[in-house]
């Protein structure tokens, strides 16, 4: 069962990953390219916590450590683009 | 020199960062000399900016910092019931790492010239483009000595979540603990962008990337947002145990528990910290930053001095209700509590832009931080040091000394730095000045107070050296505190002495215990006299001098020497993981057992892997500091080679699917060892491995064809674009290649048998690391791939 999820998983990646190169090659415009492989990329990596590093089992203060730090993070990158004016 | 326990790690963090506050005082003398007339030209502008940066970053990073941990190793598992830290190794490598920075920043003052000189801030270009190795060395050891702190904090978080005793609830917890521990959260997520910086700041001064130097974009920002960005947490990193201990003595001597003690609690958990990482733009207000960013920046920073108000309240509030004794540790904890009012103030004035734009850079500020740094932080610590030194030393101190002590240190400290506030139109960071106004009367004052101040602390000194080897036997608990490290020392010198009374209990966080804290007297009692061998590893001292060895050799770079340094300090590192490795394969290092005491709220996750969720939650801010700063210089440069015209768009996907790949395998592997099933893993670990290494391989290709299509760092048209690709992909692949390492070690493991259904840990916790490297890759790919 958990290795049925764990190969859902995969076929998900591999079809975010090919889902960003063919939008890269349809010549979006960039603001659109740049959101929706944002999007993607989160996807992946959210898809990777919860299930390869099987985060959804854990407890809520456990998660927190995930949290915190992007949280932290996301005012950093915010600060830095706004301080370009 | 070998050992791991906390004790003695502990004793070597204080007396190391006591010699480099003695360095770093000596510069502040030799400053303080030097600015006591005008037109002086004791030290001149070489040696002055030398000698003020130096100041600053020994005085932060190995002095203020380091000598709290100290007390923190030796009390924070005390005070929590626990037999040591977690990772009683991993702490000795933290401290030998400390050391070896210090080391390399000291030793910068002897390469031709000189050492950093471009301020404590290391503010870019000014500071990349300050010639010679010396200014290398010092940011070199400032990573080793990020690093170590991020180690320590891993270690600690995981120690006073997971190793508390039996009845030692997060309420019953004592309140330098509970600081300590808001110091460490603020440590995990501040110091890796520090780490980030000064990274960056080295591969330009080393192998020529050009982050801080390039003409391209405005570089001095991006460094300002990183650098403050931990530099505001890093001043609440500086300050807070010293409030810890502020707290902790106060009851003691006032009689009665300290008030309002929820309040600090939850004030600083949910304030302080959160928003220390939101005000870091106060340093940049006269950078060109938009209004709209300024006032937000404003408007946090007087926001997060609401809750140090809450703070002092409470402080001034125990002391008006208590009957209060003046020994010294009171007398250290009240001058500080006055003292840090005081910056306080002088801190909320700088927080108006407009105001700022006349105090900035000025005297006043040095005023304002040394009124908190010096005043508030190292009143607090050594409030500490008197009030743990019967505990460390069992000999009492002399009490009229430490009062002397203490009157003198507080009219010194006053002298020196009060003046400094009326100077609030002389610059900072100038090595002479004219004979102007009132400057050379307030200047000479100061230099006179200075001296004062030094002088006093000859008396610890020599109080603490005189206790330590002539005092008088201290009874077991002189200052009837309730704390576990008070109360279970007593029991363990006379068992039947304890009639201590359960800590002051607070159940704010709703979970109640109904285990006095006496029952939690474990720790002391059975010291570790038992089996101490097992706990003697020369592995983090070794691979210590070997990575200093090796970052010496990197930041004299190019020479014979540097060479010969890179190779025996390579070798040393290599030498030093081997035996570390095989310690560890033949079980030659062992933890005492711990029982099993309260983890609320983290009670099934099992210790090491807490600990790696931690260490990952800061890796999270050190690969988002890099990534981040690759998002801002792509930001603001006008012109970045389109995507698809550097690198190999069909060749990177397939990559990309080779370690989104290993991402399953892992996983698979796992799963295996999770049905006991040794073979598989095996087979498994050895896919992921393979895989692991084509991935590698396929970079290498990669990058000899980039350099071949001159993708180089010294082709103008790519500079930039190049740095940021080599450092950021680099350090992925240098992960990704740890990860091979040691994965060589656990299938060497299974082969032998080792791991079972139940004894598989370390398989977990790299498969999360494993998970990591992956995620941070999907993020690495399209931002260089595709955008
Ligand atoms: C009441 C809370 C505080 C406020 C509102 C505050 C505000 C400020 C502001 C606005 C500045 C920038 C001044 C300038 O460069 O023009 C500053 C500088 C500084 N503050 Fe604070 N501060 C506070 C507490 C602290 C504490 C607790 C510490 C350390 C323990 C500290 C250490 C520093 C340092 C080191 C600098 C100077 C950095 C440099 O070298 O430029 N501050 N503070
Ligand atoms: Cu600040």
């Amino acid at each position: 069962m958990r290795t049925l999820v764990g190969v859902g998983v995969w076929v998900y990646m591999v079809v975010a990953v090919l889902t960003e190169v063919l939008l890269y090659y349809q010549h979006l415009a960039y603001p659109v390219l740049v959101s929706v492989v944002s999007i993607l990329a989160t996807s992946q990596g959210v898809a990777i916590v919860l299930f390869y590093m099987q985060m959804k089992d854990e407890p809520a203060s456990v998660k927190l450590f995930a949290i915190i730090p992007l949280m932290f993070l996301s005012a950093l990158l915010v600060a830095e683009l706004a301080s370009l004016g | 020199m070998y050992t791991t326990n906390h004790k003695d790690v502990g004793l070597l963090y204080f007396f190391t960062s006591c010699y480099f506050g003695i360095v770093g005082a000596v510069l502040a003398l030799l400053m303080r000399v030097q600015l006591s007339v005008p037109n002086n030209n004791f030290l001149n502008a070489f040696y002055y900016n030398q000698a003020v940066t130096m100041h600053g970053l020994i005085m932060i990073f190995w002095f203020l910092s380091p000598i709290a941990i100290g007390l923190a190793n030796y009390f924070v598992p005390l005070q929590i019931g626990a037999k040591d830290l977690a990772f009683p190794r991993l702490n000795a490598l933290s401290y030998w790492l400390y050391l070896a920075g210090g080391v390399l920043a000291v030793s910068s003052f002897f390469v031709p010239g000189g050492s950093a000189s471009a301020g404590w801030t290391t503010y870019q270009p000014l500071a990349v483009l300050t010639a010679g190795s010396g200014p290398t060395l010092t940011y070199l050891g400032l990573v080793l000595l990020a690093v170590s702190i991020t180690l320590g904090s891993v270690n600690f978080l995981t120690t006073i979540i997971w190793l508390r005793g039996p009845g030692v609830t997060l309420s019953k917890v004592p309140m330098f603990t509970w600081f300590f521990l808001f110091t460490i959260i603020a440590m995990l997520y501040a110091f890796p962008t520090i780490i980030a910086a000064f990274v960056l700041a080295s591969t330009d001064r080393i192998l020529g990337t050009v982050f801080f130097t390039t003409q391209a974009i405005q570089p001095s920002i991006l460094w300002d947002n990183l650098f403050w960005f931990f530099g505001h947490p890093e001043v609440y990193i500086v300050l807070l145990p010293a409030f810890g201990i502020i707290a902790n003595v106060i009851p003691q001597f006032t009689g009665r528990p300290l008030a309002a003690r929820n309040a600090i609690l939850v004030a600083t958990a949910l304030v302080v910290i959160p928003l220390s990482f939101g005000v870091w733009m106060h340093h940049m207000f006269l950078t060109g930053i938009p209004v709209a960013l300024q006032g937000a920046f404003s408007i946090a920073t007087i926001a997060i001095s609401i809750p140090f108000d809450v703070i002092t309240l409470a402080f001034v509030e125990s002391l008006i209700r208590g009957r209060v004794k003046f020994a010294t540790p009171m007398l250290f904890s009240l001058g500080g509590v006055v003292l840090f009012i005081i910056g306080g103030i002088t801190g909320v004035f700088l927080s108006s832009p407009v105001l700022d734009r006349v105090f900035r850079g000025s005297y006043f500020v040095v005023s304002h931080f040394h009124y908190v740094m010096v005043g508030a932080a190292i009143f607090g610590i050594i409030a500490g040091i008197y009030y743990w030194l019967p505990r460390m030393t069992g000999h009492m101190y002399n009490e009229k000394l430490g009062q002397l002590h203490f009157v003198i240190s507080f009219i010194g400290f006053n002298i020196l730095y009060f003046p400094m506030n009326l100077l609030y139109d002389m610059p900072r960071r100038i090595f002479t000045y004219q004979n102007v106004g009132n400057w050379a009367m307030l200047n000479g004052i100061a230099s006179i107070g200075a001296f004062i101040f030094a002088g006093a602390q000859i008396l610890l000194a020599w109080n603490v050296l005189h206790t330590w080897f002539r005092g008088p036997q201290a009874p077991p608990n002189p200052w009837g505190s309730p704390d576990l490290e008070w109360t279970s020392h007593a029991e363990g010198m006379s068992p039947a002495a304890n009639t201590s009374s359960p800590a002051p209990a607070g159940g704010w966080i709703g979970q109640l215990s109904s285990a006095p804290a006496a029952a939690a007297a474990s720790a002391e009692a059975t010291p570790y006299a038992a089996g101490e061998h097992a706990h003697l590893s020369s592995r983090p001292l070794q691979l210590s001098v070997g990575i200093m060895l090796f970052l010496a050799g990197a930041a004299t770079w190019p020479g014979i020497t540097a060479l010969g340094l890179l190779v025996v300090g390579g070798l040393v590192v290599i030498y030093a993981f081997w035996e570390w490795a095989k310690d560890d394969m033949h079980g030659r290092f062992t933890m005492p057992d711990e029982a099993e005491g309260e983890r609320w709220p983290f009670g099934g996750v099992p210790k090491l892997k807490l600990g790696m969720w931690v260490f990952l939650s800061s890796e999270v801010v050190l690969f988002g500091s890099f990534l981040g700063a690759l998002i801002f210089i792509r930001a603001a440069s006008p012109n970045w080679p389109p995507a698809g015209s550097i690198h190999d768009i069909p060749l990177g996907t397939v990559n990309t699917l080779v370690l989104v790949t290993s991402g399953l395998t892992m996983f698979l592997a796992i799963q295996a060892i999770r049905q006991g099933d040794q073979r598989r893993l095996l087979g498994w670990l050895g896919t992921t491995f393979a895989l692991g290494s084509v991935f590698m391989g396929i970079k290498v290709s990669e990058w000899i064809t980039l350099g071949t299509n001159h993708f180089v760092l010294t082709n103008p048209t790519y500079s930039l674009a190049a740095s940021a690709y080599y450092i950021i992909v680099g350090l992925h692949g240098a992960h990704v290649t740890a990860g091979l390492i040691f994965m060589i070690y656990l299938m060497k493991k299974t082969s032998s048998g080792f791991y079972t259904k139940e004894n598989h840990e370390a398989i977990e916790n790299f498969g999360l690391y494993w998970a990591f490297v992956d995620i941070v890759w999907c993020f690495v790919f399209p931002l260089f791939y595709l955008l």
